[in-house]
């Protein structure tokens, strides 16, 4: 196993290497430089060329590369040009907000997919059943800025029962939390609580048309027994996958969400960096994405390689 | 309240699109009232030296820091040097300047020796925060901000709050009336108006003018407009273009512009038409000159004519924020129709920022400007679109260098030989049209209905002394 790693590990190295001088040229390519932008539309150009020393983007392009690769090596990813602080205490409060949505909005979709999906199966050719398809379809096709829209001018300004938008850390408030929570968590998982409903009512649908459940109800086994002690434990599996797969959705949909309702994540943090053009702040954000993709990338050649000794050997 | 932009640190001591913070944490030495008359904040009195070589401040004595530390007249000393610090980027550096030397006559009593009189020296007294000269690295890297203002800085979320709490030992006896303020940053206008409609903010001065406009009629806000002028919008051209050059063409332009529905469809009606860079508080304003450029296409294509040109192709590039473009479309109608035909350029603001200071925008822009609102020498020296000596223009004349110099390097501000020479940069300006102002839109104020007593300085900093949230 650790000779495999061995193998694998420079193959990871090289392409976080080559990611890292991508998003370091990508950004210098872009126009408008953070000199320029810190010092704004009314500065002079003296203004400007001081600021440029200052954040030392007047040195060459070589020599802030490797001065930013430096830091990464050393984990300390220094102050932000624009938005203020240290880049890697903005990272980990913008992970902790993002995660904090996704994990909410992941939850709301477990809870709002399982019970229409149930609902859905059970109501047969009812004609509620229809409706629910209809609804499912629904909250599918409208986007998330338009539900976002819909949800505050409902619940925030018609019935005032929840904020239009802001932030709360569950560690330090959490009953202000989950009120800022709620609207932007609805928000976000409705399309994929659509995506599980459908899938789940289909593997259900799938399961209740099985013999044994023919049989089970000759015997004289409730429906709703049968739904919930046959069907569903058939019906999950796959339904599990579909909702693993949702959580790529939930944190790339966590980007219009957040600007909808003013929450501090990551997709914010971004938006703000690219503005702004903080090169610090959007190299070292994207950077810890390609990492964690060839750090999962690695994992599951771990766990091929663990599940399938043949692998070991290529 | 709400803001739409988040705090900028680096941009604390010049001014910005985010100026709220300023006057919450710090003071300045003095404050303008309406008819632009200093009055004393800091500096308790002033005195001018007769041949405007110096000024002599006297400081109040009763000011502390909020890390307790006492206030004196090293803590101004330090204000200016920093000003005059390029890295700082503050636009009234060129007046932070000609301070050349510092006579203290006590902890409380301070002499600036000026290298020439400076007509706008208290347009810089107005914007210098006095911040404690120790924290200034953390101040601008957004992580302590120490002044001597009504609130202390307790906590920022970056891209989310500001938090702010009552200073106790404010020198403004009793003030401030609230116990904290927060800032919530809503970068998207709806859920801004939502926050405000909702009672979760009190106060914005970020609400986009066409939402503005749908408040009007509301009973629970009050619609406040501040002449800072710090939206002064405008049509740039670039004279290295030849299609420009000929000042006839610029003229065309200017009177193409239907400015009135301008600002009605683009503007929200929050605008007051004007083809001068000068609000209604400027010593430089003269109504005659703020309705020089009517809408006139017939004189428009006359011009044209005059100068040869028969179909004109330009671009003209604009913001890329929504407002933005609503103000270009109409630009490009209304140009359409004496046979400029405009192909719009939507650039991002870094983008728009660089091209501006590198001289490099394409032969029209459309922007807004501030630092109209100050003395009128302000405009010509510090804001760059009209820098005498460099503009993004690329506009240069013997007769404008010579006159804003002569307005700028005299002690008085309102005598009648300086409005006279306010007169001829106006006269220069709506003959030169290199900036072809269109209207002057103040910062808008928009109060729920528990909100009083906020008060913006003339460079939009949020003054919350003596402000209050009724019943």
């Amino acid at each position: 196993m650790r000779s495999f790693l061995l193998k694998r590990l420079p193959s990871g190295l090289v392409v976080l290497l080559a990611a890292s001088f991508a998003v370091f040229l990508m950004l210098r390519l872009i126009p408008g430089d953070p000199a320029t932008t810190l010092a704004g539309p009314d500065a002079s150009p003296a203004a400007i060329a001081a600021i440029r020393a200052r954040l030392g983007l007047d040195e060459p392009l070589a020599a802030q590369y490797l001065h930013w690769l430096g830091q990464v090596l050393t984990g300390d990813l220094g102050p932000s040009y624009a938005i203020g602080g240290q880049v890697s205490g903005l990272i980990g409060d913008g992970i902790a907000a993002t995660a904090q949505l996704t994990l909410a909005a992941l939850l709301l979709v477990v809870v709002l997919a399982v019970p229409v999906a149930l609902l859905g199966a059970s109501a047969g050719r009812r004609p509620w059943a229809g409706a629910l398809r209809a609804l499912t379809t629904g909250a599918l096709a409208v986007p998330p800025f338009v539900t976002g829209v819909l949800l505050v001018g409902v619940f925030a300004v018609s019935l005032r029962l929840l904020p239009a938008g802001g932030y709360a850390s569950l560690g330090d408030a959490p009953d202000l939390a989950v009120q800022y929570l709620a609207l932007p968590a609805l928000c976000l998982a409705l399309p994929s609580a659509a995506i599980l409903a459908r899938y789940l009512q289909d593997g259900l649908e799938r399961a209740l048309a099985e013999d044994y459940v023919r049989t089970a109800t000759a015997l004289g086994v409730s429906r709703r027994r049968i739904l919930w002690r046959h069907a569903l434990p058939n019906a999950l599996p796959s339904a599990v996958t579909v909702l693993g797969l949702q959580v790529g959705q939930l944190v790339a949909g966590a980007v219009v969400v957040e600007r909808i309702f003013a929450w501090p994540g990551l997709g914010q943090l971004v938006e703000q960096g690219v503005q702004r053009r903080d090169y610090p702040v959007v190299q070292d954000l994207l950077l810890l994405v390609v990492a964690g993709y060839v750090t999962v990338q690695l994992l599951t050649d771990l766990a091929y390689s663990w599940l399938d000794p043949r692998v070991r050997a290529l | 309240m709400g803001a739409q932009i988040d705090f900028t640190p680096a941009l604390l001591f010049a001014q910005s699109a985010n100026v709220l913070v300023q006057r919450l944490v710090f003071n300045t030495l003095t404050r303008y009232d309406d008819q632009l008359r200093p009055q004393p904040e800091l500096a308790s009195s002033w005195e001018v030296a007769p041949d405007g070589l110096s000024v002599r401040l006297k400081l109040r004595e009763d000011v502390t820091f909020h890390s307790g530390r006492r206030f004196t007249a090293d803590d101004v000393v330090f204000a200016v040097k920093n000003l005059q610090n390029p890295v700082r980027s503050a636009q009234l550096r060129s007046t932070a300047l000609t301070v050349t030397d510092f006579r203290r006559n006590g902890d409380f009593d301070l002499t600036l020796v000026l290298a020439h009189p400076v007509s706008n020296l208290f347009d810089l007294f107005e914007f210098m925060i006095i911040a404690d000269p120790a924290s200034v690295e953390d101040a601008v890297a957004g992580t302590r901000l120490i002044g001597t203002g009504p609130f202390t800085f307790t906590d920022r979320k970056p891209g989310s709050s500001l938090s702010f709490a009552r200073n106790e030992k404010y020198w403004n006896p009793g003030r401030p009336y609230l116990d904290g303020v927060e800032i919530k940053v809503i970068p998207q206008a709806e859920t801004l108006l939502s926050s405000l409609k909702t009672g979760q903010t009190h106060l914005s001065y970020a609400v986009r003018g066409k939402d503005v406009a749908t408040l009007r009629s509301d009973r629970r806000f009050r619609i406040t407009q501040y002449d800072t002028g710090s939206g002064a919008f405008y049509i740039g051209a670039n004279l290295a273009y030849p299609e420009v050059q000929d000042r006839r063409v610029r003229q065309a332009i200017a009177w193409a512009i239907d400015r009135d529905r301008l600002v009605e469809q683009a503007l929200g009606g929050y605008a007051t038409v004007s083809a001068v860079p000068w609000p209604k508080s400027s010593p430089a304003y003269r109504e005659q000159d703020a309705a020089h450029y009517r809408h006139d296409p017939a004189k428009a294509r006359e011009l044209l004519k005059e100068a040869g040109v028969g179909q004109l192709s330009l671009p003209l590039a604009h913001s890329a924020e929504a407002g933005s473009a609503a103000v270009a479309q109409v630009l490009q109608y209304d140009l359409k129709q004496v046979g400029i035909d405009v192909q719009l350029q939507p650039v991002d603001s870094p983008t728009m920022q660089k091209q501006l200071i590198a001289q490099s925008m394409p032969a029209l822009w459309t922007l807004s400007h501030g630092f109209a609102q100050l003395h009128p020498a302000t405009l010509a020296v510090s804001a760059y679109p009209f820098n005498e000596a460099k503009n993004t223009s690329r506009f240069s004349s013997p007769a404008y260098t010579d006159v804003v110099q002569r307005a700028w390097n005299r002690a008085d501000s309102d005598s009648p030989a300086a409005k006279a020479l306010y007169q001829q940069v106006t006269d220069v300006l709506l003959e030169e049209q290199f900036i072809i102002d269109l209207a002057i839109a103040g910062l808008v104020e928009v109060a729920g209905e528990r909100a009083r007593g906020a008060t913006l300085n003339k460079f939009g900093y949020l003054n919350l002394d003596d402000a209050y949230l009724a019943g």
